[in-house]
């Protein structure tokens, strides 16, 4: 046997006795590699299958009330400095400008896009979305624009300029996936 | 500060994939050529820097150290730097900031990078995850989780220039046209073609308004410089080296939709002008004595890891108004017999994007330019200055300029 798949597969074997996430990975590598004709049979190089997995229960810190707001009640909320007044969204719960501390205000429901670009292609996460518009979009009582998608509703291209209002989605977990922009009119 | 001279280049050829060498074997051949043509060995460094971006990219937490014990530096200061695509760019300030200081005598400066290790193994190949090793460098909270990546990072910048400006996706293929023209002349360079901005619009859209031909693709190679201090320059007897005339470094606001304030930065302008890119240029130049860089520049190398930013680049470079980067490139100013020659090495979309290696590549490129080394490419010297332009990061964030004298 051709001595990069045997180690592959010494790999492969290896590795099954991981936690269960890696196992759906490692299933699906041993699948390939056990194809025909493999994959690292092409190569002089001695090439090997491999992963690197970290799993994570991050804390959002001080800007967890954003994510709370928008969970529970389906609204967005910003920051503004009591010192200086730069109104942070997104939030902020200290102040870039002037290191003052700042209180939380909602952020209204409609604004404009900044900017905006369509993508086409993705990684694999995010391919099945495609073509999909992120843009800029300033909410019309702050001071700055936050990243977002806009629903495309057929179009292939979100103009500059364009006016559009935020809709959320019905089950909440959280994320700032939880809520994008239509265009209005 | 005392004067820092660029006193040897190493380059690999730039390729989209080296199954034959790991990160530090690549590193290892660019600094065996950088020392050879310094006429210096390994022991006479007194210390490294290393430009490598990425370390889901190298399969390795900390890559540098594997590379500064490979090339036998042991004993020695050894420092990684990290910055995006600008890498290459600011590990070479790094070690310039380590001559400059006295801190050093001679430091080697190494970018590396190996992007097309990782592997997709439902799709069977390795660009989705290329994608998302860099996608990884948005802000995971607020932007990862929507799907931006590094092209559509750029092309919102790009799409807020053509809704100011009006420039076109007709101006930004000509800039595409003429580097991967430019890279025919390059032995290094990963993309020579001959192609048409026809071929540029008609090819697959990656994120709007940036298609296949207008993006840099993905790379592994490695880039090297020995930078030395001036007295060693002299104890060495080396008689015309390439002096280091200024660098300029800024970082803008990480999150693009911040660019919208009137701030210190806001001068330059807003989203559509790369703000931070006009401050590093400033810095430089006036580091470099240079008042008018159209005239006093030989040649530039700008970073074009997409069409559109070059444009950007010609803007806050100060080679064009604001707003006038398409006429710029339409006039033909910036092709290899224009005035001033932009990218004679084809830039990141001719040559390629070796992340950490890219920076490096425009300083060895503007060294070989200017000792007259740089073979069918060779632009014409008159005043004997070079610039290379090193951006990066969520936003185009960081921006590192540098100016080199013969
Ligand atoms: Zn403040």
């Amino acid at each position: 046997m051709d001595e990069s798949i045997k180690r592959a597969k010494e790999t492969s074997r290896k590795e099954f006795r991981s936690e269960p996430l890696e196992k759906i990975i490692d299933d699906l590598i041993a699948k390939q590699v056990a194809s025909s004709p493999s994959p690292l049979m092409t190569s002089p190089y001695l090439e090997v299958p491999d992963k690197m997995v970290m799993t994570y229960k991050y804390s959002l810190g001080g800007i967890s009330r954003f994510f709370v707001d928008l969970r529970d009640k389906g609204v967005l909320s910003g920051t503004i400095c009591t010192s200086c007044g730069f109104r942070f969204f997104p939030p902020r719960v200290s102040c870039s400008e002037c290191y003052g501390d700042t209180e939380w205000y909602e952020v209204n429901p409609d604004g404009v896009v900044i900017t905006s670009s369509t993508s086409w292609y993705a990684t694999s996460e995010f391919f099945d979305k495609v073509p999909y518009a992120v843009a800029y979009v300033k909410p019309s009582n702050a001071d700055t624009g936050m990243l977002q998608r806009i629903d495309l509703a057929g179009r292939t291209v979100v103009e500059p300029g364009t006016r559009v209002r935020v809709v959320f989605r019905e089950k909440r977990n959280g994320s700032v996936s939880d809520f994008w922009y239509v265009i209005e009119g | 500060m005392g004067r820092v001279a660029v006193v040897g280049t190493g380059q690999t050829k730039f390729e989209a994939r080296v199954p034959e060498k790991t990160y530090y074997e690549l590193a290892f051949d660019v600094a065996k050529e950088a020392l050879n043509e310094a006429g210096i060995t390994h022991r006479d460094v007194d210390s490294a820097v290393y430009g490598i971006y990425n370390d889901l990219f190298e399969r390795q937490v900390m890559p540098d150290t594997f590379v500064h014990d490979y090339l036998g530096f042991y004993g020695k200061s050894g420092t990684r730097v990290t910055t995006g695509g600008a890498t290459g760019a600011y590990a070479f300030r790094a070690g310039y900031a380590e001559v400059a200081s006295g801190l050093s005598d001679t430091t080697i400066v190494i970018g590396v990078e190996k992007a097309q290790d990782v592997f997709d193994w439902a799709q069977y190949k390795s660009t989705p995850e290329v994608l998302k090793s860099i996608a990884y460098s948005s802000d995971m909270t607020w932007e990862y989780p929507l799907g931006v990546q590094a092209a559509s990072s750029y092309a919102l910048l790009a799409t807020a220039h053509m809704r100011k400006y009006g420039t076109t996706e007709e101006q930004a293929a000509l800039v595409s046209v003429k580097n991967h023209g430019n890279a025919k002349n390059n032995p290094y360079a990963q993309s020579p073609m001959d192609i048409t901005v026809e071929d540029v619009m008609k090819s697959r859209m990656i994120s709007y308004p940036f298609k296949m031909l207008d993006c840099s693709l993905y790379t592994e190679g490695a880039s090297a410089v020995i930078l030395m201090s001036e007295k060693k320059v002299r104890e060495m007897g080396i008689s015309d080296p390439v002096w280091v005339a200024g660098i300029g470094s800024s970082n803008d606001r990480s999150f693009p939709g911040f660019r919208s304030v009137n701030d210190f930065l806001g001068n330059y302008g807003d989203i559509a002008d790369l703000r931070g890119h006009y401050e590093a240029a400033r810095i430089a130049y006036r580091a470099a004595g240079i008042q008018n860089p159209l005239k006093e520049l030989d040649l530039a190398e700008i970073h074009d890891a997409f069409s559109f930013t070059e444009i950007q680049g010609y803007e806050a470079m100060g080679l064009a108004h604001p707003g006038k980067g398409g006429k710029f490139i339409e006039d033909g100013i910036p092709q290899i017999h224009g005035d001033l020659p932009v990218s004679p090495s084809g830039g990141l979309i001719g040559a390629g994007h070796a992340v950490g290696a890219t920076g490096v590549m425009q300083i060895v490129e503007i060294t070989k330019q200017l000792t007259g080394e740089a073979g069918k490419r060779q632009v014409e010297i008159r005043n004997g200055k070079g610039l290379a332009h090193s951006i990066g990061g969520p936003g185009s964030s960081y921006c590192t300029v540098t100016i080199l004298e013969a």
